[in-house]
């Protein structure tokens, strides 16, 4: 599962990789602590379709958000439209988040964090069908 | 021998209410016409009675609201007590939110005429707006408490988690067990930060303000970030008259600006060297003004917009911090009655304006 890591805290960022390890994904996963550095690299596999299946994102980063993120993301939505899931992270869910996760067309849903061996296998199940 | 007072008259009792209640009251007829009108009235609209009496309401009433008043009058005339707010002026005083009551006055099945009562609730809807503000505010810090005790707690779990399957001796079981206690750290961290923040806000109305000379308490600044300044080459430049005092708190004044500095010399540009300059001002209004400005990197205020003085918001992620000093500076800030506001251009500077009270 070629899965891409987008998230702040260098702490999140070690936690997801090896859980991601222990669940047999790690070998294809990628990550970032900044968005736009991701941003940049996302956006040059685009062109090649060398696009991930899983974006881990999260929400609250300091001058990009991860909704800020998407924004910019919804512009490739046509090349990333089945071809990549993006689940958002985060340690605290409002509800206005959860309106905007439902109404988001690349997003899959809204991950409360810690990511565990029950949520990896809910994106495993996502995914697998499409992949 | 206990005398009891004599229940004075009726009329001389609703006379002296009439007379010296600060409600303003009006009688009117069908036809809105004034047939008499009470002190309250008279001074507010500065108006003696006889160029008040037997004139229209309207004339003492903005264009915007005669038809609601006339509507309301004419529901009264039909023998109902009517009540409601209005935000308007009275002749050609300021505008204000008066509650409004008409109450109808019998003469067996008929109604001869309404009183108005107007009382002056200007005072008590501000306060509600602030106790809805400050309410708002609250609600706000405890989302962002809530969001910033979880990241760490999260952490937190998800580590235990994960130190369960990492075998002990590798590198990963190390980095697992150090982030652990960095997490908690963190989560601990975030509760002082709430008591600090608490305890100002606790004694926002406690403190008892003193006239600080500010001169005293920058060059207090100054020495203690003389180090850290000299070593990256920069400079501190103050205008400040000579005996310039500010009211406020001492340590409240010091944090701020420490504040204001550390974060001048932590954002400053590579390019150049630093130039900090403050200056204080009594001349440019009420209160005094105090202007904070640099030539660092500068804030992307457009993409920060509302959030550079919101807790644990950060502006420079390539630089180590929590988000939490402009927050406290506009915290004590505003717990001696001031405001602060910022200007900012990216790669030219920063500056910040204080204004006290």
């Amino acid at each position: 599962m070629h899965t891409l890591l987008i998230d702040d805290d260098p702490i999140t960022t070690f936690l997801t990789e090896r859980l991601l390890r222990h669940e047999g994904l790690s070998d294809t996963a990628a990550s970032f602590q900044s968005p736009t550095e991701a941003l940049t690299f996302l956006l040059r596999q685009i062109p090649a379709g060398l696009v991930p299946q899983v974006i881990l994102l999260d929400l609250n980063m300091p001058m990009m958000s991860g909704w800020d993120f998407l924004d910019i993301l919804k512009r490739h939505e046509v090349q990333l439209q089945g071809q990549c899931t993006v689940y958002l992270l985060t340690s605290s869910v409002a509800p206005a988040d959860e309106v905007r996760a439902k109404a988001h067309p690349l997003v899959a849903g809204l991950l409360l964090k810690p990511l565990d061996k029950r949520k990896i296998q809910q994106i495993r199940d996502h995914v697998r069908p499409a992949a | 021998m206990i005398t009891v007072a004599p229940i004075a008259d009726t009329d001389i009792r609703f006379r002296s209410l009439f007379d010296n209640t600060p409600e303003l009251i009006l009688y009117q007829n069908e036809a809105s016409i004034i047939l008499d009108a009470n002190p309250a009235f008279l001074a507010l609209v500065e108006k003696l009675k006889e160029q008040v009496v037997n004139h229209p309401y309207d004339e003492f009433l903005p264009a915007e609201v005669r038809g609601l008043f006339r509507e309301k009058l004419a529901e009264a005339f039909t023998g109902k007590t009517v009540r409601f707010e209005m935000y308007a002026a009275q002749g050609n005083s300021a505008p204000r939110h008066w509650d409004v009551m008409k109450v109808p006055v019998r003469e067996g099945n008929r109604v001869v005429g309404v009183h108005m009562v107007a009382r002056d609730i200007t005072e008590k809807n501000r306060q509600q707006q602030e106790i809805f503000a400050q309410n708002k505010d609250l609600q706000q810090f405890t989302y962002i408490v809530s969001h910033n005790l979880r990241a760490p707690l999260a952490n937190a779990l998800g580590l235990v988690d994960v130190l369960g399957q990492e075998r002990a001796d590798t590198p990963e079981f190390e980095h697992a067990q150090a982030y652990l206690k960095t997490s908690l750290h963190q989560l601990d961290q975030v509760l002082v930060d709430i008591n600090t923040i608490l305890t100002i806000r606790d004694k926002v109305d406690l403190a008892a303000p003193e006239d600080v000379p500010l001169a005293e308490v920058v060059q207090q600044v100054r020495q203690n970030l003389q180090d850290v300044l000299h070593d990256c080459g920069g400079t501190l430049r103050t205008t400040i008259p000579a005996g310039f005092r500010v009211r406020g708190n001492r340590a409240y004044l010091y944090s701020i600006f420490f504040n204001l500095l550390s974060n001048a010399i932590k954002y400053r540009d590579a390019h150049r060297p630093l130039l900090v300059e403050l200056t204080a001002t009594d001349e440019a209004g009420p209160g005094p003004l105090i202007t904070f400005a640099d030539n660092g990197v500068g804030i992307d205020l457009e993409q920060a917009g509302a959030d550079v003085f919101q807790l644990y918001k950060r502006f420079h992620p390539q630089h180590p911090g929590r988000g939490v000093g402009l927050y406290l500076t506009k915290t004590h800030v505003e717990s001696m009655g001031g405001r602060i506001e910022v200007r900012s251009a990216v790669g030219k500077g920063t500056q910040f304006t204080i204004t006290l009270c």
